[in-house]
C-alpha cells in the first residue's frame, strides 16, 4: 500500500480500476473518497462507458468533498475523435472545512499514483465542472 | 442563442464649465462621441443604429476619424490614444502614451499621417504632434502654460498647426518640423475651441469671453472678428465650419447656436440666423457642443440632448434626441402594444423609450433630486429617493405630470407594487425594516429586526417576501391591520439576498444574491424548484421572469446576462457576454422572447432570446 503525505494511504483498487479505465475503457468515469475512519482512499462509485457528463455531475455529493476521474470524449478542429482522462479536484463551497482540507492535502500523492491523467481539474460548484469547462480545457 | 435587437444609447458626457468636442465622418454620415469609457459611433441617417468601443481603460474625451474615414483615433483621461480600425471589429492599430494628463483634443492631418494632441500635461508636454503609426514626435510645441484646450491641424498644404488654451493664448506653429511661429492674446477668458476652415483659409477662435476671432489660416495673423452686435451673450463652447467654408455654427451657455456668415476675406462674421435652445428652462438647456456636417447641425445640450437641425431649412423643428449620461439603475417596462421602457439614472433622470423607435421624452428631477429605484404600473411611476422621499408621478402620453412625495423617514432600498389592489398598495425597504404605503399615505411602519436587503409584495397584497443582508428570506403574510406575520425563514443564499421577484403566475418566486448565486422556488411548498444558478461570476443585481413563466433573466456586475430555463437544468442556459461595459443594473422582459438591459454604461440595449 502508498502511502500519502497527510498519512491517507491508498487501496489498490483504486489504481486497477483506473489502469482498466486507461488501457480498456471499461469505465466512463470512477469517483474516489477518503474514509477517514480507515485513513485510506477508496473507489465509491464506477460509472459505465454509455453514461454521460450529467450522469457523473449527478454522482458527485452536494456537501462533500471526492476525488473523480472523468474520461472525457471530444472532437477536435480538425475533426478527429479524440478523449482525455481529467482529474477532477471536487470541493464545494457548502462541505465542511475539515473535509476539504483533508481532500486537499492528499491530493498531491493520490495523483501521483493514477498515471496518465491528461488534465487536473478543480470545482467548488457545479458550473465548475460544467461540459463547457470541460471542453475549453481539452483543447 | 442571444441577438442585439435594440440598442437605446447614451448621450454625450457634459460638464459645466466646459465644451464638449463631437466629431464624425461626412462620406457615412455618422458622428463620434464619448460617454464614460465608451467611444460611440452614431448614424445620423437612422439614429437608432449606434456601435459601441468600450476598449479604453479610463474616461474617453475626444475621438476624430481620419480623413480617409479608415482609422478613428480615440484619447482619454490618462493621455492615451488609440488609432483603430472602423471596419473589421474596431482592430486596434496602435496605442500611444502621448501626453502626462489628460487630452482635450485631437486632429488628424489631412493627409492621415500625422496626428496632434492637445491637453493638460506637467509642464512641458501640453501639446504633440507624432506619426500615426509610430508615434515619432515632430516638433516641440512651447509656448503655453496653461492647460490647452483645443488644437487645429491646417488642412491644406502647407502644413501649420494652431492651437488655444487656458491661459487666453491662440498659437501658431510651422512646419514640419512644426516650432513655435507666433502667439496672439486677443481673449480675455479661456479660449475654447479653435477650427480651420475646411479650405484652409481661415481659423476661428471661441472663447468665454463671448467673443470669436478670426485669423488668417497662412499666417496665423489676426483678420477679423465676429460681430458683436446680436453676438453671444455667455461664453462660447465651441465652433464648427460649413463645409463650403462660408458660415460657422457657434454654440453657447446663454442657450442658443449662432449661424454666421464670414466674409471672402474673413475681415467679418455676421449672425444670419439663431436657434434658442428651450427644453428644461434650466441650466441644462446651456449648449457645450456642435458639429456641421454635410446637410446636419447637431448642437449637444449641457443635459445631453442632441438636436438635429437641417442646414437647408433652419426653421424646421429639430430632431431631437436624448437618453442617459449617467449609469442606469433601473427599469420597468409598461405594456401595451408598442411597449414603453422607462429607464432612470441615480441623477433624477427619467427617460421613456418606446420599443422599435427609440427616445420619446425625458424628466429631470428639480432640485438635485437622486433616485434609487423606479417600479411602474398603468399610468403611475413611484420612485425612491435618496432623500428618504418616495415620489409619485402620473404617465401621460407624451410626458410626465406633476409629481407628489412622501417622507418615510429612512433611506429607501427596494420598492414593489401590489399590482391588482385597488389602491396600489407599495412596500418599500429601507435597513432595519419595512413601510407599507397605500398610494402616498403611510399604513404602516414595521421594524424587522434584521438588515434588510430586499423585498417584495404579492400582486393581491396579501403576502410579502423580504431578504436580509445575512441570506435569508423571510415571508410574511399581510394581516387586515397592515402588520406583517412571519410565515416562514428560507435558508440556502451564501450571501446577502439583493433581488426577490414573483413569476406572473404566482406559482414561483426567484431570489438572487451578492454571492452570485440565483434560486427558483416554489411558493406552496417553499421547496427549492431550480438550484445551481451559479453561472454568474459577481454579484447578481438584478432578476426578471418572462410573462410565459418560463424563463428568468438574471444581470449581474460581472457584464452578463444569463437567461435560465425554469424547466431545463441550470446549465443549459443562455448568456448575454458583455452586455453592458461596467456591469449589468436591471432587467426586464418586455414580451415572451426580448429583455430588456440595461447598466453602467448609460445604455439600455434590447436582446432577442431565442430558446434551444
Amino acid at each position: 500500500m502508498a502511502n500519502a503525505a497527510s498519512g491517507m494511504a491508498v487501496h489498490d483498487d483504486c489504481k486497477l480500476k483506473f489502469l482498466e479505465l486507461k488501457a480498456k475503457r471499461t469505465y466512463r468515469f470512477i469517483v474516489y473518497k477518503i474514509e477517514e475512519q480507515q485513513k485510506q482512499v477508496i473507489v465509491e462509485k464506477v460509472g459505465e462507458p454509455g453514461q454521460s457528463h450529467d450522469d457523473f455531475a449527478a454522482s458527485l455529493p452536494d456537501n462533500e468533498c471526492r476525488y473523480a476521474v472523468f474520461d472525457f470524449d471530444f472532437v477536435t478542429a480538425e475533426s478527429c475523435q479524440k478523449s482525455k482522462i481529467f482529474f477532477v479536484a471536487w470541493s464545494p463551497d457548502t462541505a465542511r472545512v475539515r473535509s476539504k482540507m483533508i481532500y486537499a492535502s492528499s491530493k498531491d500523492r493520490f495523483k501521483r499514483e493514477l498515471d496518465g491523467i491528461q488534465v487536473e481539474l478543480q470545482a467548488t460548484d457545479p458550473t465548475e465542472m460544467d461540459l463547457e469547462v470541460f471542453k475549453s480545457r481539452a483543447n | 442563442m442571444a441577438k442585439l435587437v435594440e440598442t437605446f444609447p447614451c448621450v454625450p458626457s457634459t460638464e459645466r464649465g466646459r465644451g464638449i468636442l463631437i466629431s464624425g465622418d461626412p462620406k457615412s454620415d455618422t458622428i463620434l462621441y464619448c460617454n464614460g469609457r465608451s467611444v460611440l459611433i452614431r448614424s445620423l441617417q437612422r439614429p437608432q443604429d449606434v456601435e459601441v468601443y468600450g476598449e479604453h481603460g479610463y474616461a474617453a474625451t475626444v475621438a476624430r476619424y481620419s480623413p480617409n474615414g479608415e482609422w478613428i483615433a480615440s484619447a482619454d483621461v490618462s493621455g492615451t490614444v488609440r488609432v483603430w480600425g472602423t471596419h473589421n471589429g474596431f482592430v486596434l492599430k496602435n496605442e500611444f502614451r502621448v501626453l502626462a494628463g489628460r487630452i482635450d483634443d485631437l486632429q488628424w492631418s489631412s493627409d492621415c499621417l500625422r496626428i496632434v494632441a492637445s491637453g493638460d500635461g506637467k509642464g512641458k508636454s501640453l501639446v504633440r504632434a507624432f506619426a500615426w503609426d509610430s508615434g515619432n514626435t515632430m516638433g516641440d510645441f512651447d509656448g503655453h502654460s496653461r492647460r490647452v484646450l483645443s488644437c487645429a491641424f491646417k488642412p491644406t498644404r502647407p502644413f501649420r498647426i494652431a492651437t488655444c488654451g487656458e491661459d487666453f493664448l491662440v498659437n501658431f506653429y510651422d512646419g514640419p518640423p512644426f516650432k513655435f511661429h507666433s502667439s496672439h492674446r486677443q481673449h480675455s477668458n479661456f479660449v475654447n475651441c479653435i477650427r480651420y476652415a475646411p479650405d484652409g483659409s481661415k481659423f476661428i477662435t471661441v472663447s468665454s469671453d463671448k467673443k470669436g476671432m478670426i485669423y488668417d489660416g497662412k499666417t496665423g495673423d489676426k483678420i477679423g472678428e465676429l460681430a458683436s452686435e446680436d453676438g453671444h451673450k455667455g461664453s462660447i463652447y465651441a465652433v464648427s465650419w460649413s463645409p463650403d467654408s462660408k458660415r460657422v455654427l457657434t454654440v453657447s451657455a446663454d442657450k442658443s447656436a449662432k449661424i454666421w456668415e464670414i466674409s471672402e476675406d474673413g475681415t467679418a462674421g455676421s449672425v444670419i440666423k439663431t436657434l434658442t435652445f428651450t427644453e428644461s428652462g434650466g441650466a441644462e438647456d446651456m449648449l457645450v457642443g456642435c458639429l456641421w456636417q454635410n446637410n446636419h447641425l447637431i448642437t449637444v445640450s449641457l443635459g445631453g440632448t442632441m438636436s438635429l437641425f437641417s442646414a437647408d431649412d433652419m426653421d424646421k423643428p429639430p430632431l431631437l434626441l436624448s437618453g442617459h449620461i449617467k449609469n442606469v439603475t433601473s427599469l420597468a417596462v409598461l405594456g401595451g402594444n408598442q411597449k414603453t421602457i422607462l429607464s432612470c439614472s441615480y441623477d433624477g433622470l427619467i427617460v421613456k423609450w418606446l420599443q422599435g423607435v427609440g427616445y420619446n421624452c425625458k424628466l429631470q428631477m428639480k432640485d438635485n433630486t437622486k433616485i434609487k429605484r423606479l417600479a411602474a404600473i398603468d399610468s403611475n411611476i413611484l420612485l425612491t429617493g435618496f432623500d428618504n422621499k418616495v415620489w409619485r408621478m402620473p404617465l401621460t402620453d407624451n410626458g410626465f405630470g406633476a409629481a407628489d412625495h412622501v417622507d418615510i423617514g429612512n433611506q429607501p432600498l427596494d420598492i414593489s407594487i401590489a399590482v391588482d389592489t385597488p389602491e396600489y398598495t407599495t412596500l418599500v425597504s429601507f435597513e432595519s425594516g419595512v413601510v407599507l404605503l397605500n398610494g402616498l399615505s403611510i399604513l404602516s411602519k414595521i421594524d424587522l429586526g434584521f438588515v434588510v436587503a430586499a423585498s417584495v409584495i404579492s400582486p393581491d397584497g396579501k403576502e410579502a417576501i423580504v431578504g436580509g443582508q445575512d441570506g435569508k428570506i423571510h415571508m410574511y403574510s399581510v394581516s387586515e391591520d397592515n402588520s406583517l406575520k412571519e410565515e416562514a425563514v428560507l435558508e440556502k443564499h451564501r450571501g446577502a439576498v439583493t433581488v426577490i421577484r414573483y413569476s406572473p403566475d404566482l406559482t414561483m418566486f426567484a431570489s438572487g444574491d451578492a454571492n452570485r448565486e440565483a434560486v427558483v422556488w416554489d411558493r406552496e411548498t417553499k421547496q427549492v424548484k431550480l438550484n445551481n444558478m451559479l453561472f454568474h461570476t459577481a454579484r447578481i443585481n438584478s432578476l426578471a421572469w418572462s410573462p410565459n413563466n418560463k424563463m428568468v433573466a438574471t444581470g449581474s456586475v460581472d457584464t452578463n446576462v444569463i437567461v435560465y430555463e425554469v424547466d431545463k437544468p441550470a446549465s443549459s442556459r443562455i448568456t448575454v457576454r458583455h452586455a453592458h461595459l461596467g456591469g449589468v443594473n436591471a432587467v426586464a422582459f418586455v414580451d415572451e422572447c426580448t429583455v430588456a438591459s440595461s447598466g453602467e454604461d448609460a445604455s439600455v440595449r434590447m436582446w432577442h432570446i431565442e430558446p434551444q
